[in-house]
């Protein structure tokens, strides 16, 4: 592993938060910050100063459609009344259907976006829980609830990545039901590489507090590569 | 380094507690918080997106891909791991030199950058805060402890997100004598912020 000279540590966090380190080196670097704290420490002490250098940064207003998007990205529904809700229903009804024969026109002409590792967490019975895919081209993170998958009274099931020789990584909570995408950050994904395994925690509504573990591991699954 | 350099320069704003509540209601899954969030922050965290990316289209998807990340993440985050703000700002910009990594398409830096992108972060950096950035007077004087040209290459990078490389292009400088100036910039400041 590499030495543990603060100088050198500091050295490296300082180009890794203004963005110098770039390449191999900024990625097994954070590698490094994921799994050791006081790495992070030294990371998190530059990004709180350098922040300083982009003050005279100007805000600019993101157009409406992205936060409409992540809306969608999220599951997160505006609240609606009851009779919005039927005439809705009726548009909707409408706009699946045309949208439902462009999606499948525009899917077919897409390459096909093959998972870069899967796991399949079961339970001790055999029975499937969840199907895990990690999409490493497009940095996204599939997770598809088997019908046995329900929850913990009052609780969530957290999914970890378990890197080699460093603390669990969280990739979320996992859903009761369906099917849920999500994007995985850098730290995430370099936690991924390094993994053959995945567990699953039983945790407090909307996961762990902590960002470790705190409740009981109840599934570890193989994480293989495919693709 | 001693323990007292690794703690927060300086004590939380009122700005910070806003943030800490949002982001605590956000790990509690309540969407409102995430969309009061989204409008206090997404015009800062778009414009570093954007200076960084230089392509509208795609510093849109990634301000989607940042705020799925604030929202899954929130409850990692916690007041003992700093400002809130910084801590948004390094998902949105680590986000943007990732995605450069893999995009071959950023247009290459055209001839009248360096100007702009040189003079608009020092115009502004004079007078007060913005109200995204708590006030440090400690780093401003540090800052200002730091020569022309190592100021200008932290910016390029930080604010730009271009590497040694596209700096040593715009600044017109050999690649070694770029680095060497950011080397002993971050150094001069880590000097100036512990002493």
């Amino acid at each position: 592993m590499k030495p543990d000279n603060p100088e050198l540590v500091d050295r490296l966090a300082s180009e890794y938060v203004l963005g110098t380190l770039r390449g191999p080196a900024r990625r097994r670097f954070e590698r490094w910050r994921a799994s050791t704290p006081h790495v992070d420490q030294r990371c998190r002490y530059w990004e709180e100063h350098l922040m300083h250098v982009a003050k005279g940064l100007q805000p600019v207003q993101p157009p409406a459609h992205v936060w409409l998007a992540i809306r969608e990205r999220l599951n997160l529904a505006p609240r609606r009344s009851p009779r919005r809700w039927a005439r809705s229903l009726a548009l909707a009804a409408s706009i699946v259907f045309v949208a439902g024969l462009a999606g499948l026109l525009y899917w077919r002409s897409l390459p096909a976006v093959r998972a870069t590792a899967v796991a399949t967490i079961s339970a001790k019975s055999g029975d499937e829980m969840w199907q895990v895919e990690v999409f490493g081209t497009t940095n996204r993170l599939v997770v598809q609830a088997a019908r046995l998958a329900t929850r913990p009274a009052g609780q969530d099931y957290e999914l970890w990545a378990l890197p080699k020789g460093g603390n669990p990584v969280s990739l979320g909570v996992l859903p009761a039901e369906g099917t849920s995408t999500r994007a995985l950050t850098a730290i995430q994904k370099a936690a991924l590489a390094n993994s053959i395994q995945v567990a699953v925690s039983i945790e407090p509504p909307g996961g762990s507090p902590t960002g470790q573990p705190t409740g009981a591991i109840v599934f570890v699954a193989p994480l293989r590569a495919s693709g | 380094m001693s323990p007292i350099a690794e703690s927060s320069a300086e004590s939380p704003t009122e700005f910070d507690e806003q943030l800490l509540r949002l982001l605590g209601r956000c790990a509690a899954a309540d969407a409102s918080a995430l969309q009061r969030l989204y409008e206090l922050v997404s015009p800062i965290l778009f414009a570093c997106l954007a200076r960084i990316l230089r392509r509208r289209a795609l510093a849109e998807e990634a301000l989607q891909d940042v705020f799925v990340s604030i929202w899954q993440r929130a409850g990692q985050f916690s007041a003992t791991r700093g400002r809130p703000m910084a801590w948004m700002m390094s998902i949105a910009r680590y986000r943007a030199i990732d995605l450069l990594r893999h995009e071959r398409h950023v247009p290459a830096l055209v001839p009248d950058l360096p100007e702009r992108l040189a003079a608009q972060p020092e115009a502004a950096s004079e007078g007060e805060s913005p109200a995204w950035l708590p006030p440090s007077g400690l780093l401003e004087h540090c800052l200002a402890l730091l020569t022309e040209r190592q100021k200008h290459c932290l910016e390029l990078a930080f604010v730009g997100g271009n590497s040694h490389e596209d700096i040593s292009r715009l600044t017109g400088s050999p690649l070694g004598t770029v680095k060497s100036w950011i080397r002993r910039g971050l150094q001069s400041l880590r000097q100036c912020l512990e002493a």
